[in-house]
């Protein structure tokens, strides 16, 4: 979103200025981050340790210092010692080989301490940062990505990029270092024989080339052809039901047997191209050790060459070849972990569509200059002495706030060096009891609201549509007033736009254009935090997390008592079976709420928003999953609840009865509102709700009196 | 119904691939011929190698926890029953007796002529040894031929393995998945109903590619090092049995590093798997749910429990990666000490001229050879040992229990009538927990049966049992007078035709999809039942009509367009007897106002049995069963049940009534 396509422009008011600014800030930020490319993600982390990676790579140096040593030293033994027959020299030499495998032995270890370190860090680390970018993504971002595309970024990809890491510590400069230390020592014995080694070290080259170059689109296929059999398969697995019932069996094996054919007859070809390769690449190289002996035999007999010069030379030969083969696999490596840090890179450079309080970590700086202009209608004042005397909770929450996230700026434009300024500003109401409190970005940072008011929910000339859904509205011009303590029915088809409604309540999504006000505040000027602390929702679909059964309610409600998760379940009608338990409230729940069923979830998912005792509640289409009989006990029990504790309800539903008795009904169809009322109102005036209403209750029936 | 949908396939594919590229650089690795790969292969390997597996996938609709993938949580799969499933893999080898054979010669052959080499080299050396004035040019030059000649071999012989091996273990493999898919036909619902979909497909694909991998590389890898290891040690005996008690010394000392890392490391992974389990379940679940953590402001205390795994991951990570690392090193030192003690020793023995120096630099290659396979044993030894589970898992489901084959002199429902007679029916899905208690009832053909009741109560389960998904524990289920058991099982199928809830669509045309109803069908047959189910006119506003593809699932269509479909599915298959499970739960009342048009029509003429929560759908049908408990505990029509003022009247009161 950019200012242009921000339908707030034509609202003049500072708020909204402010908005597209911040909103401005943030593209820009995220602008410069996208254009960066894949590795520099690497680089971004690796910087905190580059002392560390620096220090590892100067120990696998040594490590491959020594290992190139060895050979030398090996055929001087057998050239010097052994072939005069110098037992003394056999042992000192021997000694100093041993010395220095050893050292390269510690050098390894320490290696590999340090890069275990590093690179177990460095995954830990992105993973981190990776999975608090995505705790506070929007609901914009989310449905940018499949949820289980985002879990394999976080655990697949980031071991990948990890992997990696650990590998450039580990073999990545090793390669390179044996490569050309073999051929140089290899030059060194016999500047002649290396000529050998310039007619096979391109031929393993090309043959590694090649074998990449073949094998890639080779298994890519293999690849797709196993997602084929896996489509099959999954296909028939949840269509099992359906190929029994028509008896499609054959038909069946018929389709499997194609991809299970397919799958086969790839991958033999894959692997018997490739079975070409390694063997290859072992004759190249022996043949290469061949030429060596016949040659080097020549030298020998002139006297040009020592026989233990031929034998190292065909160990630093055979190294050389081998590092060679090290190279492509750090290759492969590298083309993984590319693949994945640009998934990685993906997440991070979406940028959040709602800004929301992201503590810590994201601005580092320190808040240097707490100097903070503050404009109430204007003016300006000093924001250590007038905004923070008043110390309420909510402002120590805002002082922190400041500290981590103000940076210590360079470009203001009222005040070169004082890094911040903070704008009290009233809203658009102009009550006094209302303040936002914004820092120069545009994030808001409190919002007070003194008036008293709890509960009350404006819609004014709403229209929204999703980002991803071609600017087809989803919500067209959707206006009313929820009157703090009433209860809002919404009902219509499905696809009519009732969760969408109530999703820009907590600021789920940002209106199109229009606006939503929670107790006459635009819900943008709240810290989303703080606004949805107000909120209680009862999604559509269950979602229990793993922990007990108390654990989960108490989500709704940090510190609740046991009595008070009690109270809620009571209501959501949960106590019964949950006491039934032999836990009872210390019942373990799978990922997921698996050991319950779906209308038992649904009435844990009820008591934990109940528990939060919030100004507003919705309930989206909750209680399907739950029986009729439990569905009116539960209804009662509400009822009851929000006497008890007032609040605003919102409930979504698919059966009539569910929202009769509602303060107003919403009559949604194609996201417009066509009816608002009661059920007697509409049931004389909107054609829609009598639609609705005929298809649920029987043509025969005029009113709902008639059925009780 | 759970549904494994695209997700698990991202994941799934990103699994795949990750092995499919492993198994890649492995290939390109086994061309190494001595020394430092090898090294960092091993050390590769020390590491999980798919630590992530598939994480699965995060909850389905419902928050119904999806199949969760076994795999990648465990480090090294140990199988329970070694012997008894390589019987059972070894007995998929048939047909391939001979080629096994024959590759099996062939490593043989390849590892022995492999040992040569090195002696040759040696021989080589001596010939051109300093001693001598001059190099033995005759000697060189055979030697240097038989060397040519034993590369070349080796190479061709390598090759050729390579060749026929992929054919031999790929058929083998495509064997076991046609063996696998084949008995999942057989299998009756319950195994469906009770496993995770993701754990089935994993075992079809994960644990086959499992298998054919290991057959492929790891178990040639391991007879050619137990080869290696024997041919080298009886190389170096033939060489100088002195030396090569020399160079034993060195093979405790290997035996005791490798068992000392290996105990702590075990246990490390473990612990890193484990870890790495937890905070997986983590992310799944803070990802899958995230629209509840953000309602909840729970976004610090997820970070929070992240953290805490993540940092702990950490610690055991470096750990595991630390004391693994050791390994490498101190086996090079071993082996050097090895090769000091040899060339020192060798250089007494070559003063004393016992041996000459060429046997020194040929001994000192075979005792490399002797000692680098000991550690790639261990290694396959544990790749195997996995593919041995995995082929358990898959034999697991082979052993399953199969659908009851039809009874001997088994019958062909022609041309059914749809009398349905249920007598004293009692059933339960374990023998234990009864869920249907002695029903009996009878339907006449054409009539409208509805079945009504609480969740749980058992609704789809009589269906269950009348369409043979399950069989009766008691009594027994007539269709035109005989007992349901009696008929062909395929024929007793041809007379239902079933509508459910989830409509299942399979990726495809809609004509296919439609066609899946009768495969014989013609294209005008195919639109006629679209027409028939009122989806005619929805069908021809899509821009390809009926050739328009539909996405696995059929998800870019409506539920309300996605049932008119299976409705036109079963208008196509003209059935004897209709049932319809829940048809129109998923549609708003508006649409299946709609597809209740299309409904009647089809119900007309068969008989049918409506499961159906919404009580408006089924005030019309000729017979109204209450269910309860298993028990029918009313029947009788709209009318008469709501005058009985009984469960029914209670029911339908609690869904009208009260607001």
């Amino acid at each position: 979103m950019n200012l242009k396509e921000n339908p707030n422009k034509v609202d003049n008011n500072k708020a909204d200025n402010d908005r597209n600014k911040d909103i401005t800030n943030t593209t820009n930020k995220n602008n410069s981050e996208k254009n960066t490319k894949e590795i520099s993600l690497i680089r971004k982390y690796i910087k905190n340790y580059w002392k560390l990676y620096l220090s590892a790579l100067f120990f696998l140096a040594i490590e491959a210092f020594c290992d190139l040593a060895q050979p030398t030293i090996m055929s001087d033994i057998i050239d010097i010692g052994v072939a005069s027959k110098d037992i003394i020299y056999v042992l000192h030499s021997g000694v100093m080989m041993l010395a220095i495998a050893g050292i390269g032995a510690i050098a390894a270890i320490s290696r590999n301490i340090i890069s275990s370190n590093v690179s177990q860090k460095f995954g830990c680390e992105p993973r981190s940062d990776l999975f608090r970018k995505i705790q506070y993504f929007s609901f914009d971002n989310i449905d940018n990505f499949d949820p289980a595309s985002l879990i394999t970024r976080l655990t697949n990809d980031v071991t990948q990029v990890q992997n990696f890491v650990h590998g450039t510590m580990r073999i990545f400069v090793k390669a390179p270092i044996l490569c050309i230390g073999s051929f140089i020592m290899a030059w060194l014995l016999s500047p002649r024989m290396t000529v050998i080694l310039l007619v096979v070290v391109p031929i393993i080259a090309a043959l590694i080339i090649l074998s990449v170059k073949i094998g890639y689109p080779l298994f890519t296929k293999v690849q797709k052809a196993i997602d084929n059999v896996n489509a099959v398969t999954r296909e028939y697995l949840s269509g099992v039901r359906v190929v029994k019932a028509f008896n499609r069996f054959d038909y069946e094996r018929e389709r499997f047997e194609d991809s299970n054919r397919r799958l086969t007859s790839l991958t033999t070809t894959a692997m018997r191209i490739m079975s070409v390769f390694s063997p290859g690449m072992s004759l190249i190289v022996n043949l290469g050790i061949v030429a060596v002996l016949w040659l080097g035999a020549r030298w020998v007999n002139l006297g040009q060459i020592h026989v233990g010069k031929v034998i190292a030379f065909i160990n630093y030969m055979t190294q050389l070849l081998h590092s060679l083969m090290m190279i492509t696999f750090v290759f492969n490596m590298f083309i993984r972990a590319k693949a994945s840090a640009s998934r990685i890179k993906e997440v991070f450079s979406q940028e959040n569509t709602i800004p929301e309080y992201i503590p810590q970590k994201i601005f580092k700086q320190p808040f240097k200059q707490p100097l903070a202009t503050i404009s109430k209608t204007g003016a300006s004042i000093n924001a250590n002495t007038s905004v923070y005397t008043s110390a309420s909770k909510e402002d120590a929450h805002a002082e922190k706030f400041l500290t981590h996230t103000v940076p210590g700026g360079k470009e203001t434009d009222e005040n070169k060096e004082g890094s911040s300024k903070i704008r009290v500003i009233t809203t658009e109401n102009a009550s006094k009891d209302i303040i936002t409190v914004r820092n120069d970005s545009g994030n808001i940072i409190t919002t007070k609201n003194n008036s008293g008011v709890r509960g009350k929910v404006e819609f004014d000339n709403v229209y929204f549509s999703y980002a991803g859904g071609g600017g087809e509205p989803v919500l067209k011009g959707i206006s009313f007033t929820c009157m703090p303590g009433e209860t809002i029915g919404i009902i219509g088809s499905t696809g009519s736009g009732k969760t969408t409604l109530v999703n820009l309540i907590p600021r789920f999504y940002d209106v199109t254009s229009g606006s939503v006000k929670v107790d006459g505040i635009d819900v943008r000027d709240y810290p989303v935090r703080d606004l949805r602390n107000m909120i209680a929702i009862v999604p559509q679909k269950t979602i229990l997390f793993t922990g007990t059964i108390a654990e989960n309610i108490r989500w709704g409600k940090e510190n609740a008592t046991l009595e008070e998760i009690i109270e809620a379940a009571k209501v959501a009608q949960a106590h019964d079976f949950i006491s039934a338990m032999p836990e009872g409230y210390n019942t373990l729940l799978g990922q997921g709420g698996v050991n319950l069923s779906g209308g038992q979830k649904q009435r844990v998912s009820i008591a934990r928003a109940l528990i939060k005792k919030s100004s507003i509640l919705i309930l989206d289409d909750c209680t399907s999953a739950v029986d009729v009989a439990t569905e009116s006990a539960i209804r009662t029990a509400l009822r009851k609840h929000s006497e008890k504790y007032p609040c605003s309800v919102f409930i979504i539903a698919q059966r009539i009865t569910s929202v009769m008795r509602a303060d107003k009904i919403l009559v949604l169809e194609d996201g417009a509102l066509v009816g608002i009322g009661t059920h007697d109102e509409l049931l004389n005036s909107c054609g829609v709700y009598q639609d609705i209403y005929r298809s649920q209750i029987g043509k025969g029936v005029a009113s709902f009196a008639e059925v009780r | 119904m759970p549904r494994l949908d695209d997700q698990s396939k991202t994941i799934q594919n990103q699994g795949n691939e990750h092995k499919t590229q492993g198994s890649r650089v492995e290939g390109l690795e086994s061309g190494a011929v001595t020394g430092g790969m090898r090294t960092e292969k091993t050390d590769t390997k020390a590491e999980p190698s798919r630590p992530f597996g598939m994480p699965g996938r995060p909850g389905g609709p419902g928050g119904m926890g999806g199949p969760r993938g076994p795999r990648g949580m465990i480090p090294v799969a140990k199988p329970k029953d070694f012997k008894g499933t390589i019987i059972k893999l070894v007995s998929y080898f048939k047909n391939e007796y001979l080629l096994l054979l024959a590759i099996f010669i062939m490593i043989v052959a390849s590892s022995l002529i492999g040992l040569r080499g090195p002696y040759l080299v040696g021989r080589a050396i001596d010939a051109m040894e300093p001693g001598k004035d001059a190099v033995e040019f005759g000697v060189l030059s055979i030697t240097i031929t038989a060397l040519t000649i034993v590369y070349v071999l080796n190479s061709a012989i390598t090759f050729l393995q390579g060749w026929i091996m992929a054919g031999v273990s790929q058929r083998i493999v495509y064997r076991l998945r046609t063996v696998l898919f084949a008995k999942l036909q057989k299998l009756p619902l319950k195994f469906f109903d009770t496993r995770p979909h993701g754990e089935v497909m994993s075992r079809l694909t994960n644990d086959i590619d499992n298998v054919s991998f290991t057959l492929s590389q790891s178990v040639t890898q391991l007879m050619a090092s137990v080869i290696t290891i024997v041919g080298s040690l009886v190389m170096m005996i033939r060489l100088s049995p002195l030396l090569t008690l020399v160079s034993m010394i060195t093979v405790p000392l290997v035996f005791i590093l490798t068992r000392t890392i290996a105990r702590k490391t075990r246990i490390l992974f473990k612990e890193q798997q484990a870890t790495l389990g937890k905070l997986n379940g983590h992310i799944e679940e803070a990802i899958s749910g995230l629209h509840i953590v953000k309602a909840f402001n729970h976004e610090e205390k997820s970070i929070e429990v992240f953290e805490e795994y993540n940092s702990k991951l950490q610690q055991v990570g470096i750990k595991a990666q630390i004391w693994s690392g050791f390994l490498m090193p101190l086996m090079n030192v071993i082996s050097n000490l090895g090769f000091v003690a040899i060339a020192a020793f060798g250089g007494i023995l070559a003063v004393n001229g016992l041996i000459t120096v060429g046997v020194i630099a040929s001994f000192i290659s075979y005792s490399k050879q002797f000692t680098r396979p000991l550690n790639e044993i261990a290694n396959t030894f544990n790749t195997i040992q996995s593919a041995i589970a995995s082929a358990e898992r898959v034999f697991e489901i082979l052993d399953e229990v199969e659908e009851p084959a039809d009874v001997p002199g088994a019958l062909e429902l022609k041309e059914p009538k749809g009398n349905v007679v249920f007598k004293d029916v009692s059933f339960g899905y374990r023998p234990d927990v009864p869920i249907l208690k002695n029903i009996n009832f009878e339907a006449k053909k054409g009539s409208r049966i509805a079945l009504v009741g609480p969740t749980g109560a058992g609704k789809t389960t009589i269906v269950n049992l009348l369409v043979r998904f399950y069989d009766t524990l008691e009594g027994e289920i007539l269709i035109d007078g005989r007992n349901i058991k009696d008929y062909k099982r395929e024929s007793l199928m041809k007379c239902f035709s079933i509508v459910l809830q989830d409509t299942y669509l399979f990726s495809g045309t809609i004509r296919e999809n439609i066609r899946y109803g009768r495969l014989d069908a013609t294209d005008e047959e195919v639109e006629e039942a679209a027409r028939m189910a009122n989806a005619d006119t929805f069908i021809k506003r899509l821009p390809k009509g009926y050739d328009t593809e539909l996405s696995e699932s059929g998800g870019n269509l409506s539920q309300g367009q996605r049932q008119l479909l299976a409705i036109a599915r079963a208008f196509l298959a003209r059935p004897a007897i209709l049932i319809l499970d829940e048809a129109t739960s998923n549609v708003d009342t508006r649409t299946e106002l709609n597809i209740q048009e299309a409904l009647l029509k089809l119900m007309s003429g068969c008989t049918s049995f409506i499961i159906a929560h919404r009580l408006s759908t089924i005030r019309n049908a000729d017979v109204i069963m209450v269910i309860n408990d298993g028990r029918i505990i009313e029947k009788g029509n709209h009318e008469t049940l709501m005058a009985k003022k009984g469960f029914y009247y209670e029911l339908y009161s609690s869904q009208f009534g009260e607001g």
